[in-house]
């Protein structure tokens, strides 16, 4: 492809270098972009990625792994089209997709990229773990076959196969139970939600995938799908109808303010800590879902909530998004914005810092052990927290 | 100039299934397991992919196999390849010298001045495949190359040997070469360039065209039984979150005097 | 009198371990069947070599050819497949190193006989000789029989057999074949492994990193760890493969050899031409998300967890320590 044949080649220029990018919505530092928090330079920032890809495009700069890894690790976080100020701003994470998508289709990714697409495509998760294992984390508990319950509840790669969100799957699957909700998972039928893969550029993969699941859910009836993962109720609520998905999908943090609301779900057992919430970016500034989980917390007796400087429209992103909870191109120093984030939590004096979101949950826990936290912050994912509350824990 | 390059489908031993041996104790379970491309064929493929870009030769995939096996010429067709054939047959249970004739049957009806193998497979890994073709062919051959520069009518390879020592060959054109990872780095291939691979060349054959009998093809070496190796002693197995085990490591460690 | 033969490669002005490990097999074999046991040496200068292949074989048949002064299969196959029409042996070893995988399959084609490759065991059973082989990186192994044959060619995985006496004194037969010069195919020369900054085979301690290491950044995670143990990152093949560390921290078969007082490795998943490198370390760590992984069963201590979330508690603890 060359600039005249890309989507956006009209107005990729029209980025004229203002910096708003890389701050939050408060304005108060300029760390807002976690890429450019990681790397403080221009090119790892929105502006610098597309001024990048238009000399990419048109020749003037060739192909490198570097470049590769310069827009890479865009995590799509959208704290860039909240800031800038111009009105192509919906469009710009868009034209970084683009880009990406550019290099998939020439098949110039980074290796750990190369991973993690096949991964996906051969094992249904970017682990390459089989699928055959991906309902291992049900065995001992009490969560049953989906086979036409209410809700599919739609569980996502990192839910599945890592260690410390297994933890949380499980936790809120007995949540569900114990708030009487009939619900059901497909265990080792359940495959990639694609949503990663998309940021990723990898648009064919995604369609697959999407395609995949919206006939699985189709032909096993599902109307209402209850997801774990931010990411996959992205996936499936704003991209899933244009491949004829039919369902509803809904946070699991939306449900469960509705069950406390409804009464269904009685948290009176409380939960004492100081808790900060992190938004996480696809609920947040994807979805505009600020207020549910916090209005779980907040119902819940001696959960103190206190807020980071930087949170709702303006929270930091952990850096887990656009496949790096895998390739980890923003890891490995002080400046990664997951050690950013937990020292923006601790310094808020909770000792709790509450989480809705499995990649965010990895992010997080791991900053926290690197910033030597362990012993005055603790991760929690909002189910385990309202799991305390109920009894359930 | 025309190059040929043969890949081969195998199972996907990375997911972390154990492999089992199925009833017949000649073969694996393969239900569950998925296949790709060969790790050798790829980098294989991506040197004639580069060769073609630079040079644009004409360059051919072939295989041996099922129809399942369409889908690794089907890759390389989105890397480039301008035309692929399978020969049609289940060689899975014959031994390597069967195998060998069937391709070098195939690749004598092409033309053919540089034949690409990988140097060996991910779940046989005899290494013997492409040695052989060349010398049923009667043309020079290279194994283990790590890397090659082809000129007017001939190739200089550098041949890998232990300890990171290297041997060097100029070789005349029409040759045979068994390529080691590590020659390059294999791209990645969009699902979006396999489903426009479909629109490309892809011919099948059969066995007998290829003018051979059951008799041609009867096995040297027969497999008798597939059996698990004896397990030496395992290693002690440290558990917990990492907090804990790096924790119990160090102190193995310091008691060793390591630290 | 039925025979045995072993195809010896030299290498560097001495006889191949490898062949000397051939050679072992080959006089087990031959003690059982009743036949001599005969080394071949082909090349230039080979005087030397036949006289160390002597201490182990019956016979040593030596054939000078000029201009070799390190073995080249294509004029060793001439060579070969002469003496074994001639000869007639019921059974051809060949290690199986670079050398002989570029020989012996063009060998056995040629001289139309059953070949089977990187055997760890070959045995004569009542109805023939049998070889095993490895096969899923390991994970199982390969018994084959053969069809008729009058010879079979075995080629044999270095350190799996045992070395013999070294206690014969074999005759020695000039074998000499008149043949010309190879124009198609030109030896150009050897490069031996450029001299390192690091000499990985001089450390106490490996922190050793494979394909779990997933991304040239997280190296750093292991050069901290390594700084923190007083050790060097070394790696497996595919790290280099992909262009993360240079070859001279390869460990493994076409790498180095390494005997430190502890190697670490760390998401390594143990295949056999990287074990061969490092398995006489004092003491192996194993780290790999794979429980299944080959490596657990030739390390010390093993945990099954992520490298990226393992190496640096670890490096942090170790820190620790020392300060």
């Amino acid at each position: 492809m060359t600039l005249a044949d890309y989507k956006y080649a009209d107005m990729i220029h029209r980025c004229f270098r203002c910096g708003y990018c890389k701050f939050p919505v408060n304005w108060m530092d300029v760390n807002s972009c976690p890429a450019y928090a990681r790397f403080r330079m221009e090119t790892y920032s929105c502006g610098g990625r597309l001024w990048l890809t238009r000399a990419w495009l048109s020749d003037e700069i060739e192909w490198t792994e570097h470049l590769a890894q310069i827009l890479y690790t865009c995590t799509a976080c959208k704290n860039c089209e909240e800031k800038c100020p111009l009105s192509f701003n919906v469009d710009i994470l868009n034209m970084i997709v683009a880009a990406k998508a550019e290099m998939v289709e020439r098949g110039l990714v980074p290796s750990a990229v190369k991973e993690f697409l096949e991964n996906i495509e051969r094992h249904g998760n970017p682990y390459g773990t089989a699928r055959a294992r991906r309902g291992e984390w049900t065995e001992g508990s009490e969560i049953e076959q989906y086979q036409g319950q209410e809700f599919l509840y739609y569980v996502g790669c990192v839910g599945s196969y890592d260690t410390r969100a297994q933890e949380t799957a499980r936790t809120l699957g007995r949540v569900l139970t114990r708030s009487g909700v009939s619900f059901g998972v497909l265990g080792s039928e359940e495959n990639c939600d694609g949503n990663e893969v998309n940021t990723l550029g990898e648009e064919a993969l995604f369609e697959m995938l999407a395609e995949d699941n919206v006939r699985k859910f189709k032909e096993l009836g599902v109307t209402r799908v209850v997801a774990l993962s931010p990411h996959s109720y992205n996936a499936m609520k704003n991209e899933y109808p244009r491949f004829d998905g039919t369902f509803t999908s809904f946070h699991y943090t939306q449900l469960l303010r509705d069950l406390i609301i409804g009464e269904k779900l009685d948290v009176s057992g409380g939960f004492s800590a100081s808790v900060t919430y992190h938004d996480p970016c696809f609920l947040g500034r994807w979805n505009g879902e600020y207020e549910a989980p916090r209005r779980v917390l907040r119902s819940i007796p001696g959960v103190e909530l206190v807020e980071m400087e930087k949170n709702r429209a303006g929270a930091l992103c952990c850096g887990g998004g656009g496949g790096n909870f895998y390739t980890d191109f923003l890891g490995g120093s002080e400046s990664s914005p997951a050690r950013t984030r937990v020292r923006e939590a601790s310094a808020t004096g909770a000792s709790v810092l509450a989480v809705a979101c499995p990649n965010c949950m990895t992010m997080l826990e791991d900053a926290v052990k690197a910033e030597g936290l362990e012993d005055s912050l603790a991760v929690k994912d909002v189910a385990e927290i309202v799991a305390a509350a109920c009894g359930t824990a | 100039m025309d190059v040929v390059v043969c890949v081969k489908r195998v199972p996907d031993a990375s997911g972390m299934d154990a492999l089992v041996i199925d009833a017949s104790r000649k073969d694996i379970e393969r239900r569950t397991l998925v296949a790709k491309i060969n790790d050798w064929d790829e980098y294989a493929l991506e040197a004639a992919a580069q060769l073609k870009e630079k040079a644009g030769v004409s360059l051919t995939a072939v295989t041996v196999g099922p129809d399942e096996w369409d889908d690794v010429l089907r890759r390389a067709l989105a890397m480039g390849a301008d035309r692929a054939i399978r020969v049609d047959e289940d060689m899975l249970a014959a031994d390597c010298h069967a195998v060998s004739t069937v391709l070098a049957a195939l690749v004598r009806t092409l033309p053919h001045d540089l034949v690409l193998f990988g140097a060996q497979s991910e779940d046989f890994g005899s290494g013997q495949l492409g040695v052989m073709v060349a010398e049923m062919l009667g043309i020079p051959h290279a194994a283990l190359v790590v890397s090659l520069e082809v000129g007017e009518g001939s190739v200089r390879v550098d041949r890998e040997l232990e300890a990171g020592a290297l041997e060097s060959y100029a070789i005349e054109l029409p040759a045979l070469l068994t390529i080691q990872t590590g020659v390059n780095r294999p791209r990645y291939i969009s699902v979006g360039g396999i489903r426009r691979a479909m629109k490309k060349d892809l011919q099948i054959m059969s066995v007998s065209e290829l003018g051979l009998t059951a008799e041609m093809l009867a096995p040297q070496a027969v497999l008798e039984r597939l059996e698990t190796p004896p397990r030496g002693k395992e290693a002690e197995l440290i558990s917990g979150p990492p907090e804990e085990t790096a924790e119990r490591l160090v102190g193995i460690l310091r008691n060793a005097g390591i630290l | 009198m039925r025979e045995i033969l072993v195809v010896a490669e030299h290498r560097k002005q001495k006889v191949a371990d490898i062949s000397v490990q051939m050679l072992g097999k080959g006089r087990q074999l031959a003690g059982q069947a009743g036949a001599d046991l005969v080394a071949v040496t082909i090349g230039t200068d080979v005087a030397g070599y036949a006289r160390e292949l002597s201490r182990y074989a019956d016979r040593v048949l030596t054939a000078e050819v000029s201009g070799m002064q390190e073995p080249l299969a294509e004029p060793s196959q001439r060579v070969l497949s002469s003496i074994i029409r001639d000869r007639k042996p019921f059974l051809v070893l060949i290690g199986h190193s670079s050398f002989g995988m570029d020989l012996a399959p063009a060998l056995a084609v040629e001289l139309e006989v059953p070949l089977v490759t990187d055997c760890v065991d070959v045995s004569l059973e009542e109805d023939g000789l049998r070889a095993v082989r490895p096969v899923y990186n390991g994970k199982m192994n390969a018994v084959y029989s053969f069809a008729l044959a009058q010879t079979v060619i075995v080629t044999g995985r270095v350190g799996e057999f045992p070395v013999g006496e070294g206690d014969r004194r074999g005759e020695f037969q000039e074998v000499s074949l008149p043949f010309g010069p190879l124009d198609y195919k030109r030896f150009e020369g050897y490069t031996e492994q450029e001299a390192a900054g690091v000499d990985i085979t001089e450390a106490n301690v490996l922190v050793s990193v494979g394909r779990g290491i997933k991304d040239r950044a997280s190296i750093e995670l292991a050069e901290r760890l390594a700084d923190a143990l007083g050790g060097v990152v070394a790696c497996s093949r595919p790290v280099v493969d992909y262009g993360w560390l240079p070859a001279d921290r390869q460990v493994g078969l076409s790498g180095k050899t390494v005997k430190p007082k502890l190697y670490l490795a760390l998401g390594i998943s143990g295949a056999f031409q990287h074990v061969v490198g490092m398995r006489g370390a004092n003491m192996i760590v194993a780290v790999n998300r794979d429980p299944g992984a080959p490596i657990f069963g030739i390390a010390d201590y093993g945990i099954v967890d992520d490298i990226l979330r393992v190496i640096p508690v670890l490096t942090e603890k170790v820190t620790g320590l020392r300060s």
